[in-house]
């Protein structure tokens, strides 16, 4: 242990001499082997971009406390660092484990006393001191229990009975969460969908499964319209899909809340307002402008120019874990890859399409960028597991 | 709700049942994937060895999934903030700008000597915050100090019409106690403040209320047509206090003034952020009446003195209207109206009690400026005209000569006709044209109406009604004026076919002549167009257009930066010895008809001509009674014209209120107390 701290400490001093030593040897080329800079070094950038969008929130709205922001980076740092020096290969068969585990989190905030409100949200918990989503590290969770249910297939899944049970298994965690928290569910779903598609799952299954989906979506919606039915969906989530198809129907909430992040993020135009003249989401035209709006803040400030370099920077990372992916040679390792390209995808489609008016207004955080510890802590972490495959690939083989 | 606990219920259900399928059968599980992959070539198509080309192929896959949403995204931000940007930057500044508006003090009126009718004065106005609504308490302590209901602060604190970041205004004119007391108690009363605004005030009272008419909050129509700059009035936005009537609406895109505007940036709760352009507010310009006060005063006294003395005398009198000219220019010196109003009680919003006695019917419609709106039966003193008409159109010459019996019939005869009496049943004798206008002698204007229906120009009495002005506006710059009528053959066959009379009720008739020869049956005048007709006659051909604005004051001192251009409508050309004829008339009519008539007038200085008339209206079934002159006769400066509806004569109504009005122009009050007994 010793010896890898001191890989951390000195690193990049003394790498470049030994880099032509061969791929199997490479952990022990030099100190910044042990890191996949590929996917690092975009998500710190990303860290950067939002310590510099909360720093500019923090002028104006009081929510956003930018101490906060940067002890929450700080804890997930700390986390991410164990995670890294953590070889996860011994979670691999502790699907049980796992099942129970991500249940617990997505009932915690219904036990009396432990869950509590924030904002009209459900979904919080509180500990002693500590107040935290548990719907964030069940992102996490569900990640390593889907990759080791889908693993033991080794990418081959021939019996409906497999493909059922891998469907079950996301299933139950999935439904709990949902009724409390649609947008968290939306990203767990995706989390799945992606492992078992990518584990192996045959195409006609899949499609059909995708079909059910559509169908069963559908009945949610149209009988929480209809009076008299059970009314699955609650009344601002409904107003949130028909303010989508239709802003003006509602003007004033939702549909106003939509409005203006789209004029925020418009008004930016090229080169941005620049920093802290964000007139719409700095002056509380936009709702959460820190968190859900959060791509509507950045874009009014930084422009096109701005999105861009953001956008690729999402980009190079989540290539970049898919091209580590392909290399990985342990189907359990490569999943869980996939379970983090699937999340980071999601949230990143749904918070900035949601700023852009292409995706329905869920509450879900952008990745590294959004004020709130919880999420940050969860993402970090999530970094820390890609460095995690690439420092440990060799014993993967 | 309920169904959401059904599900984590069944969910749970599940979740035990799955941990118990994993405890039970885990390992199996393992052996079983063992077995599928012993037993692989029972797959069809041999591609066994696929299971890392699959999961590759889905991961290329992935990439292009992953590949497609960032382009999607791309290509809608491309849209957003490239293609659409400037769209969304307006909206974002319509967003952060906001407008205060602060109301321009309107422009003195001021009478043709610079004094105030109508002006502002300071009101103290308790003023809030939009926020303060929120606070229920101090809502209710402002309404108990101001004595007002607390739902009806509430509705002000919530009236936002002068921008949502202005304050919101309470209560106009409140007392010093109240204004002491919130200074006093700022703690108590955050948010209420106390400013000096201005109100239209009016230092003579409900002096000349019919001319400078009243302001009012802008009407919803009025609010449409502004902005279009067809009337040239400013652009209006909902709740300005604008020109309703009269001067104050004829002159109110002068009078108006232009509002201030203050831009500020405001955040999304109102609050204001900064402040951007400020324009200050631009007072209206002072307005100059060609009215005199002194005039208009002893006007007003007079006819209201009538009026009331046939009210008190029984008679069914509803009012009168006086009218004084400078008939070398058009120049109104006085224009009164009975009953009045008083034009205060409509500052600050009109109560619904005030406004439902100011239209009620039995009050006789005092908001009316019957000096142009009001349209009665000439009466004789249409006969000057009537007379040039006969002159004219050889009707008659100055030498013609009839003869009164006090009776008179189409064909003669006193059996088989319908008889017509002069108004003097005694009859005049043998009488000129002259003398016919002195004495008022009915019959000598019957012959005259018969005569043009014998003639070859039947109609050439309408036509010189005409063209005095008669049957159409004389153009002032007041509002509500009527055109009157001068009835016709092409007239009255329309008119009473849409009554519904028959083609012979319909028909003209040789009557018909002989009233609108004494200016009655279907003949309507205004005042003002009475008036106008003598000015024509006093000037011996031209008349102007009669008007009350003299000139626009520049903003500072006393000169006039657009002065009213006089202009003549009309002239009408008559033969010197057809005008001497009239004039001796007219003359006469003062100093000779009778001598308690003559007694008024003998008072005075100057020489006046004029013609009484007292008209009998059908309808309503009392005369309405006139009196014209003009004067000095020898060179006419001024016409008098006043009616008196429900008078008993025009020379013991109509008369007195002219000679009053005379009186004060030429400061030479009337003392004759001569009550003239019978005469017209």
């Amino acid at each position: 242990m010793a010896r890898e701290l001191k890989e951390i400490l000195t690193l990049g001093t003394k790498g470049s001499a030994r880099r032509a030593a061969a791929a199997h040897a490479s952990r022990l080329a030099g100190p910044l082997s042990g890191l996949y800079l590929s996917q690092l070094i975009p998500a710190l950038l990303l860290v950067v971009i939002g310590v510099i969008t909360i720093w500019s929130a923090s002028i104006s709205i009081p929510e956003a406390n930018f101490v906060s922001h940067l002890a929450g980076i700080a804890i997930g740092l700390v986390a991410a660092v164990l995670v890294w020096r953590y070889d996860m290969r011994a979670l691999s068969s502790m699907t049980t484990v796992l099942f129970v585990l991500a249940c617990i989190l997505m009932v915690l905030p219904r036990i009396p006393g432990l869950g509590y409100e924030v904002n009209g949200m459900m979904g919080w918990v509180r500990l002693g001191p500590v107040r935290f989503q548990p719907s964030e590290p069940s992102k996490i969770v569900v990640i390593f229990l889907m990759a080791s249910a889908a693993a033991q297939y080794n990418g081959k899944i021939e019996t409906f009975r497999d493909y059922a049970r891998l469907c079950g298994t996301l299933l139950v965690p999935l439904l709990l969460i949902m009724t409390l928290d649609l947008g968290t569910g939306l990203v767990i779903f995706f989390i799945g969908a992606t492992i078992i598609i990518v584990s192996g799952a045959p195409r006609t299954w899949v499609l059909l499964t995708i079909a059910l989906i559509v169908g069963v979506a559908a009945l949610v919606i149209i009988t929480s319209m209809i009076d008299g039915l059970p009314h699955i969906l609650k009344e601002y989530q409904l107003n949130r899909l028909i303010v989508f198809v239709d802003p003006d129907v509602d003007p004033t909430n939702n549909g106003y809340n939509l409005t203006q992040a789209m004029i925020a993020v418009g008004s930016g135009g090229f080169f941005g307002k620049g920093f802290g003249n964000a007139t719409q989401a700095l002056n509380g035209f936009v709702p959460e402008a820190q968190t859900d709006f959060v791509f509507s803040l950045f874009a009014e400030q930084f422009g096109f120019v701005g999105s861009l370099v953001l956008l690729s920077l999402f980009t190079w990372m989540i290539v970049s874990t898919v091209l580590l992916a392909m290399k990985t040679e342990s189907m359990y390792m490569r999943l869980i890859l996939v379970g983090c390209v699937g999340m980071w995808t999601f949230q990143v489609l749904e918070n900035v399409g949601m700023c852009l008016g292409i995706m329905p207004i869920t509450g879900i955080p952008l990745p590294f960028v959004s004020y709130g510890s919880s999420s940050m802590v969860v993402q970090l972490v999530s970094v820390g597991i890609v460095q995690s495959v690439w420092r440990h690939r060799q014993k993967a083989a | 709700m309920d169904f959401s606990i059904v599900i984590v219920v069944v969910c749970l259900v599940l979740a035990v049942a799955l941990v118990v399928i994993y405890l039970v059968f885990g390992r199996s599980e393992a052996n079983f994937t063992m077995d599928i992959g012993g037993a692989a070539p029972k797959a069809a198509g041999g591609s066994d060895s696929s299971s890392e080309k699959t999961t590759s192929s889905r991961l290329v896959g992935l990439l292009v999934g992953v590949g497609a949403v960032f382009s999607v995204l791309v290509a809608r931000l491309w849209s957003m903030q490239l293609v659409s940007s400037e769209e969304y930057a307006e909206q974002a500044e319509r967003n952060r700008r906001s407008t205060i508006y602060t109301q321009a003090p309107r422009g003195r009126i001021l009478d043709r000597k610079g004094r105030e009718i109508v002006t502002n004065r300071a009101s103290l106005t308790v003023v809030a915050d939009g926020a303060v609504v929120d606070d229920l308490i101090e809502v209710q302590l402002l309404g108990n100090l101001i004595g007002m209901p607390a739902q009806a602060v509430r509705r002000r604190l919530q009236d936002t019409t002068e921008g949502y970041q202005s304050p919101r205004m309470v209560s106009v004119d409140v007392s010093r106690r109240v204004v002491a007391f919130i200074g006093e108690h700022p703690d108590v009363f955050p948010g209420v403040s106390v400013q000096e605004r201005t109100q239209r005030s009016y230092p003579h009272g409900s002096l000349a209320a019919h001319v400078v008419g009243y302001v009012g909050t802008v009407s919803q129509e009025q609010l449409e047509a502004s902005g279009s700059g067809e009337d040239g009035t400013p652009e209006y936005r909902s709740g300005d206090v604008v020109g309703q009537s009269g001067v104050e609406l004829s002159y109110e895109s002068v009078l108006a003034g232009v509002r201030g505007e203050q831009t500020v940036f405001v955040d999304a709760h109102g609050d204001v952020l900064g402040y951007s352009t400020n324009i200050d507010p631009v007072p209206g310009s002072d307005v100059v009446l060609t009215l005199d006060i002194d005039i208009q005063a002893a006007a007003e006294e007079s006819l209201a003195r009538i009026v009331e003395q046939r009210r008190s005398a029984g008679a069914d009198c509803p009012g009168g209207s006086v009218v004084a000219i400078d008939c070398t220019n058009g120049e109104v010196i006085a224009m009164a109206s009975y009953p009045t109003f008083s034009p205060n009680v409509f500052t600050g919003g009109i109560a619904q009690s005030d406004w439902d006695v100011l239209s009620a019917e039995d009050s006789h419609y005092p908001l009316l400026n019957r000096a142009i709106s009001g349209q009665y039966a000439a009466g004789s003193v249409i006969k000057p005209l009537t007379s040039f008409a006969a002159l004219n159109y050889g009707i008659a010459t100055p030498d013609s000569s009839w003869y009164c019996s006090g009776w008179w019939s189409w064909s003669g005869k006193s059996q088989g006709d319908t008889i017509m009496k002069c108004w003097q049943e005694s009859g005049h004798g043998a009488i000129g044209l002259s003398s016919g206008i002195t004495y008022s002698c009915d019959v000598v204007f019957y012959e005259i109406g018969k005569g043009f229906y014998n003639s070859e120009n039947p109609e050439g009495m309408q036509e010189t009604f005409r063209a005095y002005g008669l049957g159409s506006k004389t153009g002032i710059d007041l509002n509500g004026e009527e055109a009157g009528v001068i009835p016709d053959a092409a007239w009255k066959r329309e008119h009473y076919k849409a009554l519904g009379y028959s083609d012979e009720d319909s028909t003209w008739r040789g009557g018909d002549n002989c009233n609108i020869s004494i200016g009655q049956g279907d003949v309507q005048v205004t005042c003002l167009q009475m008036a106008q007709s003598y000015c024509s006659i006093a000037n011996r051909g031209p008349a102007w257009k009669p008007h009350v604005l003299k000139g626009v004051r520049a903003k500072v001192g006393e000169s006039f930066v657009s002065e009213y251009r006089p202009e003549q409508v009309f002239s009408v050309e008559e033969s010197d010895s057809f005008r001497e004829v009239i004039e001796r008339g007219m003359w006469g009519v003062t100093y000779e008809e009778s001598e308690s008539q003559a007694s008024h007038w003998t008072n005075m200085s100057i020489s006046v001509s004029s013609k009484t008339g007292t008209g009998e209206q059908i309808g309503p079934g009392r005369n309405i009674c006139w009196f014209g002159c003009f004067a000095p006769s020898e060179n006419p400066k001024y016409v008098v014209f006043s009616n008196v509806d429900g008078g008993d004569w025009g020379a013991t109504t109509a008369m007195l209120v002219v000679r009053d009005t005379l009186g004060a122009i030429y400061g030479e009050p009337d003392n004759s107390d001569a009550v003239y007994a019978a005469g017209d």
